[in-house]
């Protein structure tokens, strides 16, 4: 009877070591973000639509990869930060009103954390969509979304990645902008489009 | 006094009603003369809007004491003076404030001129309510 307490320490040690290994995810691959990507930003007002863009964001983040040893789904550790000055809507007036509306002097990143895929990508289909869940970090507020991607692969270790999504400016405690009395309003509505060129590393 | 008051209501209820109407109506109507209001020069947190729907009350009771104060410089029959009291004050007080606004925020000439010609119609229609009411 007294060897039996160090025992039991000794099994309940193994087996919730070998629990812990098992929950693990798995390391898998990696990815770096090459040049030309985009994120498109679409919205209206009661008198007019807009279009905004931050082209070229080619800083080499590295989106990391592990696998679930219980699902297909992918875990992911990885993000990408624009600089919400960066943003261009093809009209001075429309582009300086959009970096005030998200507050680009105080919160100067857009950050976009990239969190799990339903499942790899095939580099043999030249077109998949997968599900996969984000964080989108604006204004000083983080918002979780569902989006579904859109991968276009030329086959080998270059992938074209394109999520839409609809966003709201509450979303991110944002009040639309409203202007002479109310009489011209911003639609709470906003359509994200994000567009990664990725390169496969390892 | 009592008389200034009750022509500034007066007035400030008409110019209520006349200005914000032709504003929502031509925002309706003409929209894209309002893109340029898309401005981070312009308030855009809702939080002036009374400001903003008081102006009307706030020119009339102003014009009513200054059309009580010179009306006897305004002769021949009420549609004269009220027409006249207006071309005063937008040149007196419109242009001059105009010119400096336009030589020093970011704004298009269009922008300015209709603030003008807005001001311009207010002060004729309170001209006029003014010379009947206050004569």
């Amino acid at each position: 009877m007294i060897y039996l307490k160090p025992v039991l320490i000794l099994l309940l040690i193994l087996f919730s070591g070998f629990s812990l290994e098992n929950k693990k995810p798995a390391y898998l691959t990696k990815w770096v973000v090459t040049k030309g990507c985009s994120l498109k930003v679409g919205g209206s007002t009661n008198i007019n639509k807009f279009n905004c863009i931050i082209a070229n964001y080619s800083k080499p983040d590295t989106l990391t990869f592990y696998s679930n040893n219980t699902s297909e789904s992918l875990k992911i550790t990885g993000s990408l930060k624009l600089d919400v000055q960066n943003f261009n809507c093809f009209n001075p007036v429309m582009t300086g009103d959009l970096r005030k509306t998200l507050k680009s002097k105080e919160f100067p990143k857009l950050t976009i954390r990239l969190l799990s895929l339903s499942r790899y990508p095939e580099f043999n289909n030249k077109l998949n969509t997968i599900k996969g869940v984000v964080t989108i970090e604006l204004a000083g507020t983080t918002k979780r979304f569902e989006v579904d991607y859109r991968f276009v692969s030329d086959g080998i270790k270059s992938i074209n990645l394109i999520a839409r999504r609809q966003v709201k400016f509450s979303d991110f405690d944002i009040v639309p902008p409203r202007r002479i009395g109310g009489m011209i309003q911003t639609n709470n509505e906003l359509d994200v489009e994000f567009n990664l060129n990725m390169k496969v590393i390892d | 006094m009592k008389k200034i008051l009750i022509s500034g209501l007066i007035a400030g209820i008409t110019l209520f009603i006349l200005s914000y109407g032709g504003l929502f109506l031509a925002v309706q109507f003409f929209p894209s003369l309002f893109i340029e209001y898309n401005n981070p020069l312009f308030n855009s947190d809702g939080s002036r809007d009374i400001l903003f729907y008081l102006h009307a009350f706030v020119i009339s009771m102003a014009l009513s004491w200054f059309w009580d104060r010179f009306k006897i410089l305004f002769k021949g029959p009420a549609i004269l003076r009220g027409f006249e009291f207006g071309l005063v004050y937008a040149i007196v007080s419109l242009l001059p404030a105009m010119w400096i606004t336009f030589s020093s925020l970011d704004i298009t000439f269009t922008m300015i001129l209709s603030w003008f010609l807005f001001g311009l119609m207010q002060a004729i229609v309170a001209g006029l309510i003014f010379a009947k009411t206050n004569p």
